[in-house]
């Protein structure tokens, strides 16, 4: 072989490693430009959830038909288990009068009502619920990453509840624990700041359940966090509950004091 | 046999009816209008932002007028109550809190100048809690145990605690009860907790006067209780309880509650002890002292539609057999009544056999209204009490009407009661 067809091999040789590594980093980019859904859900979680144990206000508004119909005010303790690091909440009715004081202890599926006026502590079942169209699981504080395997479906443009344009990652998430409100989810998270935008929550049989605008964006306990909910039924998108979420502080609740035992003693600071 | 509207067997099945054909209305509105999220979030835009504080007090004011139809020839009755109800829960200096409770009831039958007023002082102690997990409460408390929702086979201090009845629903039965003068304490810690409680003997015996504070009802003898409950995994958390009266052997109690599925809770109650059977105690016979079980066990299940049913069946082994009660009933009258005063004063079973069925339901076709019903049935002698209740709910009142009967033959346990039937309204309103 000459020295010539020597060079000229060896020059196409190079053309066809620099096309191949080419062709790779092309393929490889979606991949290092996306990271993987489950810490998407996780980094989502982690804008809705401070990562220390806190208090909040949840004042819930419902309306049917345009119609203010039902009004309630709740002050939540959540504490992320030292183990898991699923959330355990201690739900206190504040408002309406009727319901003040009583009190919900929420630990994955276990499930407490106490009431102070009748000193009951009351086993639930997740389906019971005590809020009107909210399920229990709406009000609480849940990291969803816990207990849902999350596959990046789509990136597509959406209008957030604020009529604004967001770029998103469409989540599409599916139980993987038996204890959990929603069998599957569809999850809109904003690529730039992880911030979830919209969500639709469907039943074991398929049946979209209600759909969630999580909005009005502000910063809370050192993050950029949605201050609001709107949930809209699935069935009947005239029945709305509206979610504000304020006075957040950092609060740490003894982990003594999130068991039924401990329900009837419960003073609020 | 004519079944009228009040009739409680066709009561039920109206409920069951409006039940079946709300879902079926409810399936088809499944459609939704494309633009339906943005009007809603226009709605939401515009949603009122009342800001609530919670308060260490509440107070509320009951009115009732009802008619009772009545046995033995004694006609139909017209009664009139008004309830004032307050709850005051306060801190009183670092680690301590005072609590009161105290409802006041009067009434009227027929005449305006008929009228008796019933105090019940429900609660009165001071609680001191000097770390977060431990706490010492002296005065007298509600100490209520149990899981089960008809009979609670486990919630001891229940003995001379109903001293005035407004209605028999297990959810009032419940609040309006007197506690124990008692010292407890409790410790707690991440998994579970341990409480004893001592409560003595102060007066004997129970009292109907207007503003006595009753001790005689709720501390005639020396009583003890000690309560352990330790989580066993994230879902099963048992409590074992023992509990001690006046000279008769420990009673031995458990409760266990458990989740089947999304939609289930089961639960079973139990007590057991020896101890002398309710007749032996009641007319002060032959100590005929065993090995006795009290049992309550039952499922709730609650559908999407926020209707939940419980059905329950319970057991006390300490009452007398399905013939001994026949017996009673039919041969020793005077025997009978003394038996029935002394276990309406215990607040248990009068025979060994019963089931008690709930149903629950929220938001019942209309927002804000709650319908709701109980059948209690002895297995022993047929008979059963029904009750029937829809209540509405305003910001800050609740209107209800409720509607009872007792049923079944003479001597029976709900056949024997001089009321046979019963309608009240009730308002409520809250502060």
């Amino acid at each position: 072989m000459s020295e010539r067809l020597m060079m000229k091999n060896w020059n196409s040789l190079k053309r066809a490693r620099a096309g191949l590594m080419l062709l790779g980093l092309v393929a490889l980019a979606p991949a290092l430009a996306t990271p993987n859904a489950q810490d998407i859900l996780a980094a989502s979680d982690a804008v809705r959830n401070p990562a220390r144990p806190f208090g909040l206000t949840t004042h819930l508004v419902e309306y049917r038909n345009g119609k203010e119909t039902a009004n309630m005010s709740l002050a939540i303790y959540a504490k992320a288990e030292a183990s898991g690091g699923q959330f355990r909440n201690l739900v206190r009715f504040v408002a309406p009068v009727r319901d003040a004081n009583k009190l919900m202890l929420k630990t994955g599926n276990d499930l407490w009502f106490y009431d102070p006026s009748s000193k009951a502590s009351i086993r639930m079942s997740p389906q019971q619920r005590l809020l009107g169209q909210a399920a229990n699981g709406d009000v609480v504080t849940v990291n969803l990453s816990l207990d849902y395997q999350a596959k990046l479906a789509a990136e597509e443009d959406i209008q957030d509840g604020d009529r604004k344009q967001r770029h998103c990652y469409k989540l599409a998430l599916a139980a993987s624990s038996p204890d959990v409100t929603y069998h599957r989810i569809e999850l809109w998270i904003d690529t730039s700041s992880n911030q979830p935008v919209k969500g639709k929550y469907y039943s074991e049989s398929d049946r979209l359940l209600k759909t969630a605008y999580y909005r009005k964006v502000e910063k809370q306990l050192g993050a950029d966090r949605p201050t609001e909910t709107v949930i809209i039924d699935g069935l009947d998108p005239n029945w709305v509950t509206v979610m504000r979420y304020a006075d957040w502080v950092w609060r740490d609740v003894p982990d003594a004091w999130l068991q039924r035992d401990y329900l009837p003693r419960f003073k609020a600071e | 046999m004519r079944m009228g509207l009040r009739h409680p067997l066709v009561c039920m099945a109206l409920v069951v009816c409006t039940l079946a054909c709300a879902t079926a209305q409810g399936q088809t509105n499944a459609r939704q209008a494309p633009d339906a999220e943005d009007a809603a979030l226009q709605l939401a835009d515009q949603a009122s932002s009342t800001k609530e504080q919670a308060r260490d007090w509440h107070f509320s004011v009951e009115g009732a007028t009802g008619e009772t139809e009545q046995r033995y020839g004694l006609g139909r009755q017209q009664d009139q109550r008004l309830s004032l109800d307050l709850q005051i829960d306060t801190p009183v200096g670092a680690g301590w809190r005072a609590v009161l409770s105290d409802q006041l009831d009067q009434r009227w039958q027929g005449q305006f100048n008929d009228a008796r007023a019933t105090n019940t002082l429900k609660e009165a102690y001071l609680s001191w809690q000097p770390d977060p997990t431990r706490a010492m409460d002296v005065g007298r408390i509600n100490a209520r145990y149990g899981v089960a929702a008809g009979y609670n086979p486990t919630d001891y201090f229940r003995s001379g605690a109903n001293r005035s009845i407004t209605a028999i629903d297990p959810s009032s039965l419940k609040k309006n009860r007197q506690g124990s003068v008692m010292l407890r304490g409790q410790t707690l810690w991440s998994s579970g907790s341990l409480t004893a409680m001592a409560s003595p003997h102060l007066a004997d015996p129970p009292t109907d006067a207007s503003f006595d504070i009753d001790l005689g009802a709720t501390n005639r003898q020396d009583r003890w209780l000690v309560a352990l409950s330790q989580q066993l995994s994230d879902t099963i958390n048992p409590q074992w309880l023992l509990y001690g009266e006046g000279s008769q052997a420990p009673q031995l109690g458990f409760n266990l509650t458990g989740l089947l599925g999304q939609a289930t809770v089961a639960y079973v109650e139990w007590s057991g002890g020896r101890s002398a059977s309710q007749l032996a105690q009641a007319l002060q016979g032959l100590d005929d002292t065993a090995f006795r079980s009290r049992l309550a066990t039952g499922l709730t299940y609650t559908t999407e539609q926020k209707l939940s049913l419980t059905l329950e069946y319970d057991f006390n082994g300490a009452a007398p057999t399905q013939d001994a009660w026949a017996a009673l009933g039919r041969n020793a009258p005077l025997a009978y009544a003394q038996y029935r005063k002394w276990v309406q004063d215990r607040f248990d079973l009068p025979t060994q056999q019963s089931v008690f069925l709930y149903l629950g339901w929220q938001d019942a076709m209309v927002n804000q209204l709650d319908v709701n019903a109980m059948l209690r049935h002895n297995l022993d002698d047929r008979s059963q009490l029904a009750w029937l209740e829809a209540r509405y709910h305003w910001s800050h009142t609740d209107l209800a009407l409720q509607w009872q009967r007792n049923s079944g033959g003479p001597g029976t346990e709900f056949g024997a009661l001089q009321q046979e039937r019963v309608v009240q309204v009730l308002l409520r309103y809250f502060y």
